[in-house]
């Protein structure tokens, strides 16, 4: 049984549903981040396991004892609120150590407590301020200060750095990343921002709608996703999809026609059973290439629009059929207005049936 | 439109605001003004022929304040007014702050019909309540008690909805980083939604010490005894008709009745100002 364990989790607000049939896994020490649009249910789930919300159904269970009935401050779990909900009437110090005054511990042990975790957050010089007199990011501090003097199994965090400035963010990301190698602990990340969870997670949890779309490591989400929905959540700018018609399919290669409107190509996925249908092909930015005018290329586009951005540009293009797509280019690579060849990876090409389920060829190495 | 005109319609209106608010000031401080100046005058000199708008002698104040101090329970009132108007206070601020705690930051079965009836109460005349309210007291054995005096009026549905409506304003956030922080409900109440709160109670305090000072009625029918009375009462039986008290004394009296909360709102007129404000109510 593995150290945090949600097993067929279910929430609903009345007749409003909002988690269904959730199961996850999660290892101890694990830098896990809960990721999806707003409404997806993550904050929920998040919160289902601090105990802060009832479980309408299923077990949540830390270290194998199931947490269900578990008061809060019990469950050894720790949480920083996006607000930070800093006492605003208490300094530093005191709101640091407001839970270990709750437990009555000794005067010498909080002491001793809250200037370790000082230590790790750099906050030594802010203990005799309150929250009024710190900036976004050192209440952001002082909430997670608040969080490790309580020494718990499991950290929560609830879309913590949405409220810092861009540049504020990406520190504390590093800050974070710091911290979960320092103490070791479980962590829980929710966030909306798919960056922010590729960069921290050990584990990405991509949620939608009340379900777990895919869980596992950033990049195997990046690179084997189970459906469009997280092919098209993760990663920026998002993954091409184009329409097209499935034409055959043997052991070596999917033969597609119509893909943007005109292309035929063929795909290195073998073993598509199901006949000719209407599909969808997934290609990130980087997997197409623009190609010279009297280079083959597959698909055909009219430049739109050319961001540049120094280093790269992303070049934004309609498919013949109108489909709006984006490609990862060189700088100077095209011109807004001209028409383009373009160069497919066939090799990392991915392919969806039109509800959205992956088509994944038994033979392929994926 | 000119710079000139720009000035001089400034310049009117500036006046015209300046000459309301003297007059509306003038209005409200002359009759404590005429109260001082009577006070402190010899007996009649204020109302004679040759009429005086300012005191002309210190020691003919000093003379009747000592009188009536030493020749009424004066003192006694203001202690019994102040411990009166005290324990009130205490009384509406746990009472109030600890039920609006439940009402604004938990769900509980009925929640919404129980506050439904404290805004239903909040519409209620004092005049319809004070019969029962005296009967209840009554049958209680509490009449001519400090009991009978504060405890009907610990039960403020306007300081009940005005702490509702703050604490509202708390973050959800905050109450449950204390739960999380292993706070008990008490505990929660006490350490961060007491203090969050300074503000309102505060304001709840002022007004509930400018209605309790200025509470006529209910002393004068629960306290019928002269162990009991009030500043408010002893200025009373100065006024009433058949005392033979000089209109000077009778001011005297008066003016010691307005000296607490002038000196009360000078201290705390900030506060009271913003706690109008905050209230949307006169008190």
């Amino acid at each position: 049984m593995a150290f945090l364990d949600i097993s067929a989790v279910s929430k609903s607000f009345g007749s409003v549903s909002i988690l269904r049939d959730v199961d996850l896994s999660i290892e101890e020490g694990e830098f896990v981040v809960f990721v999806g649009p707003s409404g997806c249910g993550k904050s929920t789930l998040l919160r289902m396991i601090s105990g802060l919300e009832e479980i309408s159904a299923g077990t949540i269970s830390i270290a194998g004892e199931v947490m269900n009935e578990v008061e809060p401050a019990d469950r050894g779990a720790a949480m920083v609120f996006q607000s930070y909900a800093l006492y605003p009437h208490m300094t530093t110090f005191e709101n640091v150590s407001f839970g270990l005054r709750m437990a009555h511990k000794a005067r010498d042990f909080i002491a001793g407590r809250v200037n370790e975790a000082a230590t790790i957050l750099q906050l030594e010089k802010l203990l005799m301020r309150k929250p009024g007199q710190l900036s976004g990011g050192q209440k952001q501090r002082v909430a997670i200060g608040r969080a490790i003097v309580r020494e718990p199994r499991v950290f929560l965090f609830d879309e913590p750095l949405s409220n810092l400035d861009a540049e504020l963010r990406v520190q504390m990301r590093a800050e974070l990343t710091e911290l979960h190698k320092r103490l070791g602990t479980t962590m829980i990340y929710v966030t909306h921002d798919q960056i922010e969870a590729m960069t921290l997670a050990d584990k990405m949890v991509v949620m939608a709608g009340g379900l777990i779309q895919q869980a596992g490591p950033p990049l195997t989400l990046y690179d084997d996703p189970d459906n469009q929905f997280v092919a098209g959540f993760v990663g920026s700018p998002k993954m091409n999809f184009l329409a097209g018609q499935l034409v055959s399919a043997d052991a070596g290669a999917v033969k597609l026609s119509g893909v943007g409107g005109a292309a035929e190509i063929a795909l290195p996925i073998g073993g598509v059973g199901g006949g000719a249908r209407a599909v969808t092909v997934g290609l990130r930015p980087e997997h197409l290439t623009i190609a010279g005018d009297d280079a083959p290329g597959e698909l055909q586009g009219r430049v739109t629009l050319v961001e540049e951005l120094g280093a790269e540009s992303f070049v934004h293009l309609t498919a013949a059929d109108g489909t709006p797509m984006i490609v990862r280019a060189r700088r100077d690579a095209a011109r807004a207005g001209s028409s383009v060849r373009l160069g497919i990876d066939a090799g990392r090409a991915l392919l969806f049936e039109r509800d959205g389920q992956r088509i994944r060829g038994s033979l392929t190495q994926q | 439109m000119s710079p000139m005109r720009k000035l001089r319609r400034f310049t009117l209106w500036t006046a015209l605001k300046w000459a309301l608010a003297i007059a509306i000031a003038l209005v409200a401080v002359f009759p404590i003004w005429w109260m001082i100046n009577v006070v402190f005058a010899q007996a009649g000199e204020p109302v004679s022929l040759n009429p005086r708008l300012w005191p002309t002698s210190l020691g003919a104040g000093l003379d009747k304040i000592t009188t009536i101090f030493a020749e009424t329970g004066y003192l006694r009132a203001y202690g019994i007014s102040i411990l009166y108007a005290l324990l009130t206070i205490a009384g509406v601020l746990l009472v109030g702050s600890l039920a609006a705690f439940e009402f604004s930051l938990f769900e509980f079965p009925g929640r919404k019909i129980l506050f439904g009836v404290v805004l239903l109460a909040l519409m209620v005349p004092t005049a319809v309540t004070i019969i029962p309210t005296y009967v209840l007291v009554s049958r209680l054995g509490w009449l001519n008690t400090m009991e009978g005096l504060v405890v009907p009026g610990l039960a403020s549905a306007f300081g009940l909805f005005m702490l509702v409506q703050f604490m509202r304003a708390i973050p959800r956030d905050m109450i449950e980083a204390a739960r999380l922080d292993g706070a008990g409900h008490f505990q929660i109440y006490w350490h961060v939604v007491l203090p969050l709160c300074r503000n309102a109670l505060v304001t709840l305090a002022i007004l509930t010490f400018i209605q309790t000072w200025g509470n006529y009625m209910w002393p004068l029918i629960v306290g019928t005894k002269e162990e009991l009375y009030t500043v408010g009462q002893v200025v009373g039986l100065f006024n009433s008709p058949l005392s033979h008290h000089t209109v000077d004394t009778v001011m005297t009296a008066n003016l010691l009745a307005a000296v607490p909360p002038l000196i009360f709102f000078l201290i705390f007129q900030r506060q009271i100002v913003q706690g109008i404000a905050m209230s949307g109510s006169k008190g």
